[in-house]
């Protein structure tokens, strides 16, 4: 808003001889505006520089050092409370469980020498030159207590029911049996033994998810409830530990020389200089030889070629999803209304037009295509029959469904979809198909993810735009997803059909009659119309050409440097 | 002395000297003649009123509808070439399968030939190429450049993890232009081989004939047979990343752009009116207590009000914000606008024909109606023009951090914020709307500037 004064401004003619300044003083005001300015120059100049001091080249052969962005501060790096995949990654690189996946993704020994797996109880023999940061060997008793702690209801671990294979687990967490009764038993210094509820065939498997890493009890109590909260409040076992952590700015990661398998590790350190989500953020920073590996988004592959960048891609394994609100009081109970806009979803046209990024794969099933079956993998011998949109079949569905529900015409139905560029996209592309196919208006509702999360627990939402990514290398990661008992059965599906199935697939231990339960879970989910699958996650990336041995997988740390070096 | 009689003669008095040459002018008329001679506002004033009439009755003579979504043509600059070819239906395609051969465990080779089936096409290009010996699987890349001399291949499009497929259908945002595709064989492990072979398709732009009737581009779907050209719809100003017109957006989003634009301003500064006058009419205490609420009003934050108020208003996230928007503008606004009233009336009251006006008798309303209003109603113009702008500003600021409009209706700040993502790659996504935001409020405020010489004659810029 422009002043406006109440008197007209006086006349003032231009120039410096009215205004009583000579030209000396002039000379003299200026000269000293002069330095004053070259003076803030240079101590901006000084403060840019400053803050840009720790961060070096992305990768430094002579020290050993890569340098990366990361996704933002790890959360939670207490292994028992933990859920996020940068908490996560952090734990991969500095932590060890009982066993751990290699380059080639095969299970291996971590901190366990050999192992022994049955129906019944799991046996563990532990490394004697496996030992914590602070010098002390890692005992069972360190997976004992870390493991009951998971299991504490006091903990109120999200991941708890990840322990529940364990005999007693899930009355322990439920709080109906004392910590004590969970069977997991210290035979001796090197010896663990598990008793199991049910048979469990992917145990081994289970074991190398984060949330069954050891602490060490006398250090963890030392720290009086600041367990984890700082790089000092923590003990390592793994490749690295955290050289320093300023909270929200950078972390920095340096080679761990009492791990027992020192010498696979020939990086010095990783320096997580940058904390960012933002994309061309990250992209930049790679541009610039700020860090070592950058993800790509759709918007910048034409710069990348352009570039002659050499790009790679790999599946991070996550399978996205619509998943329709099963409640009693919501108009998506209705089959013939989940029916009709499953059938008119045209999962091709979303990745290969809107999406348009190289790894994603147009999806059909809930259980994604680089899961393992009996012998080769699952999709190739459960395949799941997806047939081509048909626009016609989901107005009939639509037709009944109004009718069914007696509604007056197409109904309006609340999508809950994530705050993300990619997400309110997607969400917009639908919105515009099933108004087009079946005049069903959809009001996109974006959350940031705790938000979302919330909502998707308590139930506000007739659609929501859902992924789930694998905790371990079993189709039973995705299998019991949508069994009514699950947690993360956000719809609040119920199915006594598929239940069983879900009875049956994790607890029997023939490999064939589990995958037929699976097939038979797969099956179900399309049919019901429980889900409508949209794609599974893909990505492309860049990466020095000098950093040699990253691997990128779907189950497990990823990206994993744990094994990289500098060429 | 010679004798006479003295006769007065009456002297003709000039009437002339005191006829008006000129026919009197109005205030209004005054104002006219002024801002007609001022050519930056009466250009100003002629792009307001193309901006209304492109507002209102624009989306009458551009009837394309700003959600619908062109997949066809995403992210199209204004003038693309939009020539297609009909084709038959798209049908999945089996590929092409071979026995494994078995390696010797030296270093894999590279694929012997790669063909492409078919015709390269949008919908699809189809590559089939020999077995390796030895190969465990195949990865395919797609380049726009020529990988020689480097050996740059460009995007992995595609990994086929069994030797016996040796054949991929490339279907991912195919556009049409020359494309470099490379195959290269994987090992057992998944380790890509040096070797690469690579062939280049020439992608031709089609469309099948039910998508051509689905979209209105012909009659019927007897009209055209495989083979012939068909133009795909025309896109004025291109389209968004949802391929989405840019002009019906503009047209639609103007809508909110300008009803916030206008009536904000316009309901704010009659509030603004009103309180002002009524202060500085009756002075003393009553004025000090209203224009300290005043004072407390202007202290209040807006982004946190505007935020209270979409709680207030029970607003979801899938709901238009615009509502709460108004609202806040307005009772957050008003406060500027009373201050310049009351302080014109303030002036006024004391002026010699008010006293007069008193003497004779003029009631307290006459006074305020007749005499305060009309000489405060050049600072109340000036003040609603310059509100213009800003009020558009900050709709547009509020749409782009996503507090304004819902999808899919556009605003122009939210096509701004959706541009902005693509802006190095596709820049006509950003710079339509920025463009728009950018001539209204600049024609606004010189408009205001215009309107300001024109009306106060004290307030006259020396040019």
């Amino acid at each position: 808003m422009t002043e406006i004064a109440d008197t007209p401004s006086p006349d003032v003619p231009g120039g410096a001889a009215g205004t009583g300044l000579d030209i000396r003083s002039l000379g003299q005001l200026l000269y000293m505006g002069a330095i004053g300015f070259g003076a803030l120059a240079l101590l901006l100049w000084a403060l840019a520089q400053w803050n840009e001091g720790g961060a070096g080249e992305a990768v430094d052969a002579v020290t050993g050092t890569i340098t990366l962005s990361l996704f933002g501060e790890p959360p939670q790096l207490d292994s028992t409370r933990g859920t996020d995949a940068v908490s996560f990654n952090i734990l991969g690189h500095t932590m060890e469980g009982l066993l751990r996946y290699d380059a080639d993704n095969r299970l291996v020994g971590g901190v366990a020498e050999r192992w022994q797996i049955d129906d019944a109880k799991a046996t563990f023999w532990l490394r004697p030159d496996a030992r914590w940061s602070n010098g002390e060997p890692i005992t069972a008793h360190d997976f004992v207590f870390a493991w009951r702690k998971v299991l504490d209801p006091l903990n109120a671990s999200e991941y708890a029911f990840i322990l529940y294979g364990l005999k007693n687990a899930e009355a322990v967490n439920r709080g109906e049996m004392p910590l004590e009764s969970v069977a997991v038993f210290a035979l001796d210094d090197r010896t663990l033994e598990v008793h199991l509820e049910r048979p469990v065939p992917y145990f081994d498997k289970l074991v190398a998810f984060a949330t069954y890493n050891p602490i060490n009890q006398a250090f963890y109590e030392s720290r009086e409830g600041r367990y984890a909260a700082d790089a000092d409040d923590l003990l390592f076992n793994g490749p690295f530990t955290i050289a320093s952590w300023v909270h929200g700015a950078s972390i920095r990661l340096e080679k761990n020389e009492r791990y027992w398998d020192a010498d696979r590790i020939r990086l010095n350190a990783i320096d997580y200089a940058y904390f960012t989500t933002d994309s061309n953020a990250i992209i930049n920073l790679f541009k610039d030889g700020k860090t070592a590996l950058a993800g790509l988004v759709a918007e910048n592959l034409d710069d990348a070629l352009q570039r002659r960048w050499r790009i790679k891609r790999f599946s991070d394994g996550a399978v996205f999803f619509m998943e329709f609100n099963h409640r009693e009081d919501r108009l998506t109970r209705n089959y013939h209304l989940r029916k009709a806009i499953q059938v008119v979803n045209d999962s091709p046209e979303l990745v290969y037009r809107v999406i348009k990024l190289p790894g994603n794969l147009p999806g059909a099933s809930l259980f994604p295509v680089w899961l393992k079956g009996v012998d080769g993998y699952f999709r190739q011998e459960y395949p799941l029959a997806d047939p081509p949109p048909d626009d016609d079949l989901g107005r009939r569905h639509l037709a009944t469904a109004i009718d069914e529900l007696d509604l007056d015409g197409p109904p309006t139905l609340v999508m809950l979809v994530g705050d993300s560029p990619t997400a309110k996209k997607q969400a917009e592309y639908y919105q515009n198909v099933y108004k087009q196919k079946l005049g069903i208006d959809i009001k996109i509702d974006a959350q940031i993810f705790k938000q979302r999360l919330a909502k998707m627990t308590a139930g506000d939402f007739d659609i929501v735009m859902a992924g789930w990514g694998p905790d371990y290398d079993d189709p039973m990661t995705f299998a019991d997803l949508f069994a009514s008992w699950n947690e993360n059965n956000r719809g609040r599906y119920s199915n006594a059909e598929l239940d069983e199935a879900v009875d049956i697939a994790r607890s029997s231990s023939d490999p064939a009659t589990r995958m037929d339960a699976m097939a038979k879970v797969q099956q179900i989910l399309y049919d019901d119309a429980v889900i409508v699958v949209n794609y599974e996650r893909g990505s492309v990336y860049v990466s020095h050409p000098r950093l040699k041995g990253v691997v990128r997988r779907a189950v497990g740390t990823d990206p994993d440097y744990t094994g990289a070096w500098i060429d | 002395m010679a004798e006479g009689t003295l006769s007065w003669e009456r002297v003709e008095v000039e009437r002339e000297v005191e006829t008006v040459a000129r026919p009197s002018l109005s205030y209004w008329q005054d104002a006219w003649i002024r801002l007609r001679a001022n050519r930056r506002a009466l250009i100003s004033l002629y792009l307001v009123i193309a901006l209304m009439a492109f507002t209102v009755l624009g989306p009458f003579v551009w009837t394309v509808d700003p959600a619908a979504q062109d997949l066809d043509q995403i992210s199209v600059p204004p003038g693309a070439d939009r020539v297609a070819t009909v084709v038959d239906d798209y049908r999945p395609w089996d590929g092409a399968t071979a026995t494994p051969i078995e390696g010797d465990g030296g270093e894999l080779a590279a694929p012997g030939a790669v063909e492409i089936a078919d015709q390269a096409t949008t919908n699809a290009v189809r590559l089939y190429w020999d077995p390796v010996a030895g190969a465990g699987g195949y990865r395919v890349y797609r380049n726009k450049y020529d990988p020689e001399p480097d050996g740059a291949l460009g995007l992995p499009i595609g990994e086929i993890l069994s030797p016996a497929n040796v054949s991929f259908e490339d279907r991912l945002d195919l556009k049409a232009e020359t494309y470099f595709y490379s195959v290269v064989a994987l090992d057992g492990a998944g380790r890509e081989a040096v070797g690469y072979t690579t062939v280049t398709a020439d992608v031709t732009r089609v469309i099948t004939a039910a998508e051509a009737l689905d979209k209105g581009l012909i009659e019927d779907i007897s009209d055209v047979a495989p083979g012939d050209t068909v133009k795909m719809a025309f896109h004025p100003l291109g389209t968004d990343y949802l391929g989405r017109d840019l002009l019906a957006r503009l047209m639609h989003g103007a809508r909110v752009s300008l009803f916030i634009g206008i009536v904000a301003p316009f309901l704010f500064v009659i509030i603004g009116i009103l309180y002002g006058s009524a202060a500085g009419f009756m002075g003393g205490r009553t004025d000090q207590v209203l224009m300290r609420f005043a004072d407390f009003v202007v202290a209040l934050p807006f982004l946190l009000f505007m935020i209270l108020l979409r709680i207030l208003f029970n607003v979801e996230s899938g709901d238009s914000g615009v509502g709460p928007m108004l609202v806040a503008m307005v009772m957050l606004s008003w406060p500027a606008a009373a201050r310049l009233v009351r302080g014109q009336i303030l002036q006024i009251r004391e002026e010699g024909y008010i006293g007069a006006s008193r003497l004779l008798g003029a009631k307290t309303n006459y006074l305020i109606l007749r005499h305060m209003i009309p000489n405060t109603m050049g600072v109340i113009l000036v003040t609603l023009t310059f509100a213009v702008p800003s009020a558009i500003f900050t709709e547009a600021f509020l749409s782009f951090i996503g507090m304004g409009v819902a999808p899919p209706t556009p605003s122009w700040g939210s096509m701004c914020n959706e541009g902005l993502k693509t802006m190095l790659t596709t820049p006509h996504e950003l710079i339509a709307p920025a463009a728009f935001i950018s001539i209204t409020v600049l024609a606004f405020n010189l408009l205001g500037d215009g309107l300001r010489d024109a009306l106060d004659a004290r307030m006259r810029a020396t040019e």
